[in-house]
């Protein structure tokens, strides 16, 4: 009887978590400055700290809350300063050109978001303590990502969509395999961060050479 | 067998470590083609040393070792040797760009050691970890000339097979959960731990995790219609890396696709895991084909020879049967033979004549006699002409088709080889042997002779691509037999 209460607030705020998860995806869809964008990011980061952070409380799995204090001060914290301070301050165009307006673009998230969530449906699995589809939500993020690499012309953008679609991965693995060992978990996330300083210099590479970060500027291989 | 497969590791990393304290000096060259032999000495007492073809753990479960991962550790140690005596020669001082060889040894190396870990880390886990590492080294690498082209193409590289890993990911982690109602929350996915529970994993998130699997890790392979980077990458890489890029790191990113297929057809049945790959294979022969007749670029022209050559692989272990399967691992072996040399000789090429374009090219076996043999060769190996191992590993990949009655599938191979032999016969002929004394576009603009180094590394990838036309040893058979049994073999 007393664990009933716990159990119901712990549904009821992963179920919020997930929606403000999905909402902050779509929210990177309607920002057009790239400072934004990664602020978005953060913010999108955040939910899934708090996510893992309840999963790790309600199973009482201390694996799984150190990864998600971890997930904080890598995702929240430290990525999204070092795209902030190394990239971004360097380039002279802070408004990202758009191959699809805003508006069209969150039409087809929400699109994309449907699609996910009917997609995951035929999926027989339950998550941890999500709503089902539980794999709605995180292959939404996946999706959403995608479309926002392929429609902004802009290398710290690009940036931005792969570490929105890594984090519906991320999302995921917590979903439905809150098991899955620690040291794997860790060695993603400590994968990521060489690979956004190293995105970082290849962004600064790119813009030096081209004269800003637009693709468009650099676009020279075809065939 | 575990000690040794730590000592080439070991070596890898050392040699590492020692080139970039080194620095941009002659002794990192000789540093790191000593490593990647002994390293490629070091796999073969680990493969055939202890007859790994059923499968062997090592070091509790770190390590495991099978006729699937023996064919791949073998292929992706041979090239990262014959690259790396290659590259002693080409980065000789007054020959390569100052920037590239200064940071070329260590990332080379730390290249080659992720390619080594790839296929003997048992965690499935640890495996996307390496192939991820092979990524973020390796789009370094294509970038190292520093010119803008090779920066767009490692642009496009890093993000395009980043966002592919991501998907790959997910996959691993819809078949973990396909365990989960069978072997606890908190188990270690290994290939033997999953395996031994196949028929017991959750079959629709199996259907899901390797449909994922392949669209992800098939973008590292460069499977049509993920394939988008590859060209540039390979094309605008140094010469050396792009051999290491098409003979050994799409085997291992296929390597990651065809052990996750092994634990998906236990649980899902072997059909769904070889119609998967027959419509990516035949797609990726299929249209690498028609894109390689029109490039007039000879460096690009290799990347689709790659694509395709993936697709063949793919094709094979898609047709099913042991005779197939045991072609289309064959083929792994002698397509990285037949592509380090092809891609040497393309180094050669460009070394001289200072352009990628064919028409630029001219005259090849009169400026330098042996370069000429050497690309003309390669060129016939990699399009299949006998008595090279390509020839003989379709060869067996086409009987398979015909002996399991998919004689559309059979055909399209023999059509598509035959169209990329004219392509590529077409193409490295009027380079090498046309004169080239009427054109001074395409006269050679350096002129020396060959470096010992890159003759050396072009000779032994030539006589295994030959050898192995004309014989298969016994342990190489043997374990040809035990990758086929893994995957595609199983009918």
């Amino acid at each position: 009887m007393h664990a009933a209460p716990h159990y119901d607030f712990a549904h009821a705020t992963a179920a919020l978590l997930a929606i403000a998860a999905l909402l902050s995806a779509l929210a990177v869809l309607a920002v057009k400055q790239v400072h934004e964008q990664v602020r978005v990011y953060a913010v999108l980061s955040l939910f899934a700290a708090g996510y893992t952070l309840l999963v790790g409380a309600e199973r009482a799995d201390v694996v799984l809350i150190v990864l998600g204090v971890w997930t904080a001060v890598i995702k929240v914290v430290v990525i999204p300063v070092a795209i902030d301070r190394q990239i971004t301050r360097q380039i002279s165009e802070h408004e990202v050109p758009l191959v699809v307006q805003v508006p069209m673009s969150l039409l087809i998230g929400v699109a994309l978001a449907g699609l996910s969530y009917w997609s995951a449906s035929a999926l027989p699995i339950h998550g941890a303590l999500l709503p089902s589809p539980a794999l709605g939500m995180p292959l939404a993020l996946v999706l959403v990502g995608f479309f926002f690499m392929i429609t902004r012309q802009n290398v710290i953008s690009q940036i931005v969509g792969l570490l929105v679609l890594e984090n519906g991965v991320f999302l995921a693995t917590v979903a439905i395999a809150p098991g899955l060992p620690f040291a794997i978990g860790f060695l993603l996330l400590l994968d990521l961060l060489p690979a956004v300083l190293f995105y970082g210099v290849f962004a600064r590479l790119i813009a030096a050479r081209a004269r800003g970060t637009s693709i468009e500027d650099m676009a020279v291989l075809r065939g | 067998m575990g000690a040794w497969l730590i000592v080439a590791l070991a070596l890898a990393f050392g040699a590492a470590l020692a080139t970039a304290a080194l620095g941009d000096r002659r002794w990192s060259g000789v540093v790191s083609a000593l490593a990647a032999v002994a390293a490629f000495a070091v796999a073969l007492v680990a493969v055939f040393g202890y007859h790994v073809s059923r499968g062997r753990h090592a070091f509790g479960s770190a390590f495991f070792l099978d006729g699937l991962s023996g064919i791949f550790l073998v292929s992706v140690a041979f090239v990262y040797a014959v690259v790396a005596v290659y590259s002693a020669g080409y980065l000789l001082p007054g020959i390569g760009h100052v920037r590239l060889r200064r940071v070329y040894w260590p990332l080379l190396n730390l290249f080659g050691l992720a390619l080594l870990a790839t296929p003997i880390v048992a965690n499935l886990g640890v495996l996307w970890v390496a192939v991820e590492l092979t990524t973020v080294v390796s789009a370094l690498l294509v970038t190292a000339e520093g010119s803008d082209p090779s920066l767009e193409a490692g642009w496009k590289y890093i993000v395009i097979g980043s966002a592919g890993l991501a998907v790959g990911l997910l996959g691993i982690v819809l078949i973990y959960a396909a365990g989960v109602p069978r072997l606890g929350d908190h188990y270690t996915p290994t290939y033997s731990v999953l395996a031994a529970a196949g028929p017991h994993l959750n079959r629709a998130l199996v259907h899901a995790g390797f449909a994922f699997v392949l669209v992800g890790f098939g973008t590292k392979v460069g499977l049509v219609p993920m394939h988008a980077w590859l060209p540039d990458a390979h094309s605008e890489g140094p010469s050396p890396i792009s051999a290491m890029l098409s003979g050994a790191l799409l085997a291992a990113a296929l390597y990651a696709v065809l052990r996750l297929g092994a634990v998906a057809q236990l649980a899902v049945g072997a059909s769904y895991v070889h119609v998967l790959l027959l419509v990516f294979g035949a797609l990726s022969l299929l249209l690498a084909g028609f894109f390689a007749l029109r490039q007039t670029n000879y460096k690009r022209l290799l990347a689709y020879s790659s694509i395709e050559h993936m697709g063949i692989v793919s094709l094979g272990v898609g047709i099913g049967g042991p005779i197939a399967a045991y072609g289309a691992f064959f083929h792994v072996v002698v397509h990285a033979a037949a592509k380090t040399l092809a891609f040497f000789g393309a180094g050669e090429l460009l070394s001289r004549f200072e352009s990628r374009e064919v028409d630029r090219v001219r005259g090849v076996m009169r400026a330098a006699p042996f370069t000429g043999t050497m690309v003309l060769l390669g060129a016939l190996a990699i399009a299949g002409v006998p008595p090279f191992g390509i020839f003989r590993s379709e060869l067996l990949i086409v009987t398979g088709g015909f002996q399991h009655s998919k004689f559309a599938l059979a055909g399209l191979l023999v059509l598509f080889a035959n169209v990329a032999f004219v392509g590529l016969y077409q193409t490295f002929h009027r380079m090498v042997l046309s004169r080239g004394d009427r054109d001074e576009r395409a006269t050679p603009r350096l002129t020396r002779s060959e470096q010992p180094l890159m003759a050396a590394a072009m000779l032994a990838s030539l006589a295994v691509v030959l050898v192995l036309g004309l014989w298969i040893p016994g342990p190489l058979n043997e374990l040809l037999h035990g990758a086929a049994a893994v995957i595609g073999g199983r009918t």
